[in-house]
């Protein structure tokens, strides 16, 4: 990544609304041709952080390069991005064409190639032939196809992405996820999405950047971020998480309930957070060994397995585990011992306010 | 409403219903019919059909000119409205100033001015800049009269606009001029239409303020006046009712602009009394 200039590059934005601060010194590099996603609960400025790349904000403090410009004080309208709404925002007086071609018409193309660019486009998200349907003619996935049509058909140096799925039913979303990463190799451009949805964001980008109180945790590829996560925020945000707070003792093991369990810290004794992904738990019958004690507190049939909620003394929250296979079912109420393997749980620093 | 969706009608409240309407509708039905009466009289009884009262009117210069006065007064204050008032409106609702709110408390002030006070304060304006009264001095005070209430629709239609339209429209390469002209005018010119007939309509039947800063030539409604001084003849019916006339044709025009613009999925200001969902 460090070889290709930076396609976006922000240096130290910072937004503050009256009183509020909604973004605090964001540093990020997006390379040329990548598919990232701001992740984070709502109201953590990453919307915000789009808007002020689109052009609709701009930051009480520093710089956006896009493609090695300074455009941190370019109106919205003269930067080579293009943005997807939440909303499908068509334009109800226009039909589809009309709304793909209201760019290129901007910049004044000749009519044929007007018409050329913009069934090209409706072909890419795959509604050739719908070139004078109406707005209220289409359902909700074909109105934001059409957005995305509308946006890409000018060839923008980074597509941004507002939550353009959050609108719509679980099933088109998952179908429109696809279209998505199809319609990212197709074009091969940048693309910044911005969502909510960790498993969206997970499924869809080539790097997350995990978003919390206006700053940055985490940036990393799907794989490291759910697998490394840098703070019990990020573990818990991305995908489902125990995090326990435990004490580590000088020879790297820890107690949790009544057992005695070696974790992978390495060497650093004191106060700190276990985060135990629930599919790395195993749940086994008792048998004397030098597994976590505890009961079944809950038990739900998941199709590819079973979801386990295990009451462990000493726990204000019984363990998560998710175990695959159909065969071994333990009962609600039984007995039961944890383990997992060290290598596959994480130890994060904790301090006294966590 | 009962559980089944139908409303409970009690006779008290229809007959305060029927007894409105009568009241707010019968002189006007009067003044209509006795229009056609074949009489001397203006009062009871009707004795036949004629047009000859129309005939009559319009045979008078006097009438024809106030007719033609009032139409080119109302016509340069209805478009004059149309720019001004959307400019402003524009303004009201997008600016990012931080004297929008008194901008907008100023512009909407005359609303609360007795049309009284309006025409002598304009009239001492006049007088005090030496300029003669005219009907332009009448088409300037009827501006001032007309724009706040051609403000209180156009603001509200730019209001109810989605604002994420006119952000796409500046994200996919539109200045603010261009998006001004193929997003945002597109969505609201039935409205802003309809409000520059109502402010036709306005200024076409104004009195006081006319009254005040008038030069030598009549409106219409200084005529009826005048007429009224003179003599009670049943012409004032046909005079009254032609008003009536272009007041209902106009109304028509821009109630018809307000619903066709509810139907076809743009913004409408009052889709209630339209009674058509937007």
């Amino acid at each position: 990544m460090s070889t290709t200039p930076a396609r976006v590059h922000l240096d130290g934005v910072t937004k503050r609304f009256a009183d509020v601060t909604a973004l605090e010194q964001v540093d990020l590099d997006v390379a040329d041709g990548e598919f990232i996603a701001l992740l984070g609960p709502s109201g953590c400025g990453k919307t915000t952080l789009l808007r002020i790349v689109a052009g609709f904000e701009r930051p009480t403090a520093g710089r956006v390069v896009l493609g090695g410009d300074d455009v941190t004080t370019t109106p919205a309208h003269r930067r080579p991005v293009n943005m997807v709404f939440q909303r499908p925002t068509l334009f109800p007086h226009l039909d589809v064409a009309g709304n793909v071609a209201f760019g290129p018409r901007i910049s004044r193309l000749h009519r044929d190639e007007i018409r050329r660019s913009v069934d090209e486009a409706l072909a890419l998200v795959r509604l050739d032939g719908y070139q004078h349907r109406r707005s209220h003619e289409l359902s909700g996935g074909q109105m934001q196809r059409v957005a995305l049509a509308r946006a890409i058909v000018n060839r923008p140096q980074v597509l941004l992405l507002d939550e353009p799925l959050s609108a719509l039913d679980l099933k088109i979303r998952l179908e429109m996820e696809v279209e998505l990463r199809r319609l990212h190799r197709e074009i091969g451009g940048t693309f910044i999405y911005v969502t909510h949805d960790q498993r969206e964001a997970l499924a869809l980008s080539d790097r997350v950047v995990v978003f919390n109180e206006g700053r940055i945790e985490q940036v990393g590829t799907p794989n490291e971020v759910y697998r490394e996560p840098r703070s019990p925020f990020v573990a818990r945000f991305v995908g489902d998480a125990n995090v326990l707070p435990v004490e580590v003792r000088n020879d790297g093991t820890v107690t949790i309930g009544e057992a005695r369990v070696p974790v992978t810290a390495s060497g650093t004794a004191g106060a700190a957070w276990l985060v135990l992904r629930p599919e790395v738990v195993r749940v086994e019958p008792v048998d004397g060994g030098d597994g976590v004690r505890g009961v079944v507190h809950d038990v739900s049939f998941r199709g590819t397995g079973h979801s386990y909620r295990i009451a462990v003394p000493g726990l204000a929250e019984p363990l998560k585990a998710e175990v695959p296979g159909v065969t071994d079912h333990h009962a609600l109420g039984t007995d039961v011992s944890v383990r997992w393997d060290p290598a596959a749980s994480r130890v994060l620093p904790r301090s006294g306010g966590d | 409403m009962r559980a089944d969706g139908t409303r409970v009608r009690s006779p008290v409240t229809t007959t305060i219903l029927v007894t409105s309407i009568v009241f707010l509708f019968a002189p006007l039905a009067v003044v209509v019919l006795f229009s056609f009466n074949d009489g001397g009289s203006v009062t009871l009884p009707f004795r036949g059909f004629t047009l000859g009262w129309y005939r009559e009117i319009l045979s008078s210069t006097e009438f024809r000119s106030a007719v033609t006065n009032s139409a080119i007064v109302a016509t340069v204050v209805a478009l004059a409205t149309l720019v001004l008032g959307t400019l402003a409106a524009y303004g009201i609702t997008r600016a990012r100033s931080r004297l929008r709110p008194f901008v907008a408390v100023l512009l909407f002030l005359p609303l609360t001015l007795p049309g009284l006070f309006l025409g002598l304060s304009l009239l001492v304006v006049f007088s005090g800049t030496e300029i003669s009264l005219s009907l332009t001095t009448v088409a300037v005070a009827h501006l001032v009269y007309v724009l706040p209430y051609y403000l209180l629709i156009s603001v509200a239609a730019l209001q109810r606009l989605d604002p994420a339209l006119e952000e796409v429209g500046a994200d996919l390469g539109g200045n603010a001029w261009l998006v001004f002209r193929r997003v945002t005018l597109p969505q609201i010119w039935p409205i802003l239409l309809s409000a520059a007939l109502l402010a036709f309509l306005l200024s076409f039947d104004e009195f006081i303020i006319t009254f005040f800063v008038i030069g030598p030539q009549s409106t219409l409604p200084l005529f009826i006046f005048s007429s009224l001084r003179r003599t009670v003849d049943p012409s004032i019916n046909a005079i009254s009712s032609s008003l009536l006339f272009v007041t209902i044709v106009v109304f028509a025009v821009s109630f018809a602009l307000t619903v066709r613009s509810a139907r076809s999925g743009r913004i409408s200001v009052e889709p209630d009394v339209v009674g058509v969902d937007a």
